[in-house]
């Protein structure tokens, strides 16, 4: 019943996209225009991305960007949320500071980092960092204040060390919670990552939609574009791969905790 | 090794060693008193209970025993000598089963979690006999939300006495369990920690489990806990489920405990 629901549901949701892509088809052949190029256009801009000049002078850089970014942003903001969650006196003074920075729209510092860090690569990296690292140390934090004090007892108990039972009980408690703050860093991440390099850029893919846009090079925008879905759409295939891999036992406790 | 040195310092002076002394404990949580001057000894081997009505302060005492939790005054003492972190010759099953296991750890992981210290062969070894003594074998890796109740608890266990402790620390352990599930804990407890020689401390609101399960009851009174009474059970093992509790003898002590402890709820009431 839910195997043919499955398989039905994944034929029409490729119907969906053929038909809008038929739809774009057409119209591109019936109304010619040049913001409207035909799909082997764009196809061919696309795959102009993955060889060559393109792929070092646009993905690479920006990707290079965000994976320093978004890593600083991950491993910072976990060491930052946990240290917080776990030292509770330390909440009470830096959580103003942390709603202010949180409501910050991120855009808006994008200036002040051209200021302090001039036209570099740190300045995109920072940008990206400072976007995404809110939703890490916040999860992490919550998560932190919420490991069961049972389980700290436990760990008493048994004799662990004040690093041991970080890493062994609330670092894992912590996990699931990281994760979902992850998820939502990811998305900023990426947005942060082409904002970043609409000014003042000389490569990446953001300066490479803009400057596309400048030239009326449609196919190539569109292109760029679509390849930023990709991305996007490709590291959250990751991450929930490695939140299954990692956090398997979270899906069965939750699913026995609601079944009681 | 340490115990071995603790024991010989205090015997001097001490005619029979208690495996713990609990000297005048009060705690205050801000200005209410929770305990109120606690004083009992539990002699090694001993199979103690405390009961008390319910709320009366019992998992605050047995926190200040097992050192999580500091009393405002009076001391705990092992073997005559005061500590102040929790013990390696100690550990505890906790009330609360489904809070207490780690959800990200089988069951043989988080039997193996108090031996770190210990060689990967030895562990595994104490792990399957532990395991084992609590009849968990078939389900010794799976997760603590794929058991049942009393699977869990019996997990706990067998995390508590892999450890070979000294002394066993249980929090109302059969308190959320069913009946049948709690008779059989009930009848593994007292086979385990006879079997091992354990000392055991149970805390439990549960008179006729009290009675069932012990060597002697220390009853406690309504917050703040101060000791009522303490009562020697005399009744000869094997215990059985209905033998034991069909006889003259355990039928006059839980009348007994029952009285004292409804003496204080009322005392309470008033």
């Amino acid at each position: 019943m839910s195997r043919s629901w499955g398989t039905s549901a994944l034929l029409w949701q490729l119907c969906l996209i053929g038909m809008l892509l038929a739809a774009w088809q057409v119209s591109a052949t019936l109304w010619p225009a040049p913001y409207l190029p035909k799909l082997q256009t764009v196809l061919a801009s696309f795959l102009n991305f993955f060889h060559g000049n393109l792929l070092f002078s646009a993905v690479l850089p920006s990707l290079y960007r965000f994976a320093i970014g978004f890593g600083v942003a991950v491993l910072l903001g976990s060491f930052i949320g946990l240290t917080l969650g776990y030292l509770r006196g330390l909440n009470e003074w830096v959580r103003p500071i942390l709603e202010y920075l949180r409501f910050l729209p991120t855009v808006a510092i994008l200036p002040a980092a051209l200021l302090l860090f001039g036209a570099t690569d740190g300045m995109r990296i920072f940008v990206i960092a400072f976007g995404s690292i809110f939703p890490v140390i916040l999860a992490a934090m919550d998560g932190a204040r919420r490991v069961d004090q049972v389980l700290i007892d436990v760990a008493r108990v048994n004799g662990l060390t004040i690093p041991q039972r970080i890493f062994r009980v609330i670092l894992p408690a912590v996990l699931p919670a990281i994760f979902a703050g992850i998820r939502i860093a990811l998305s900023i991440a990426l947005v942060m990552m082409v904002i970043s390099e609409l000014i003042a850029a000389n490569d990446g893919l953001g300066h490479f939609i803009l400057r596309s846009q400048r030239l009326f090079q449609t196919a190539n925008v569109y292109a760029g574009v679509l390849l930023l879905g990709a991305i996007g759409f490709v590291l959250t295939a990751c991450m929930l791969a490695i939140e299954g891999r990692f956090l398997a036992w979270y899906k069965g406790w939750r699913g026995a905790a609601d079944a009681i | 090794m340490r115990s071995d040195r603790a024991f010989r310092s205090s015997s001097e002076g001490v005619a029979v060693p208690s495996i713990l002394a609990v000297e005048s404990i009060s705690k205050n949580y801000g200005s209410a008193p929770v305990l109120d001057g606690l004083k009992f000894e539990q002699r090694p081997g001993e199979f103690l209970s405390i009961v008390g009505p319910s709320g009366c302060g019992k998992s605050t005492l047995l926190r200040c025993i097992a050192s999580l939790m500091q009393p405002n005054s009076g001391s705990v003492r092992h073997k005559g000598n005061t500590f102040a972190e929790p013990p390696s010759w100690l550990s505890i099953v906790f009330q609360d089963y489904s809070r207490a296991l780690f959800p990200w750890l089988t069951v043989r992981q988080n039997v193996a979690f108090g031996l770190h210290h210990i060689g990967s062969r030895e562990r595994d070894e104490r792990v399957q006999a532990a395991v084992q003594a609590v009849n968990l074998t078939h389900a010794i890796d799976l997760y603590p939300w794929q058991l049942s109740g009393g699977m869990q608890q019996r997990c706990s266990l067998a995390r508590s006495i892999v450890v070979r402790p000294e002394l066993l620390l249980l929090d109302e352990p059969f308190a959320s369990v069913d009946a049948q599930t709690r008779i059989d804990l009930q009848d593994l407890v007292i086979d385990l920690s006879r079997r091992m020689n354990l000392s055991t401390l149970l805390v439990t609101h549960d008179v006729e489990e009290a009675v069932y399960m012990s060597d002697r009851i220390v009853v406690l009174s309504t917050r703040p806990a101060r000791v009522v009474e303490e009562i020697t059970v005399d009744l000869p093992y094997p215990r059985d489920q209905l033998a034991t509790k069909e006889t003259p003898d355990f039928l006059r002590l839980r009348h007994q405990v029952y009285t004292l402890i409804r003496a204080q709820a009322k005392s309470n009431n008033n």
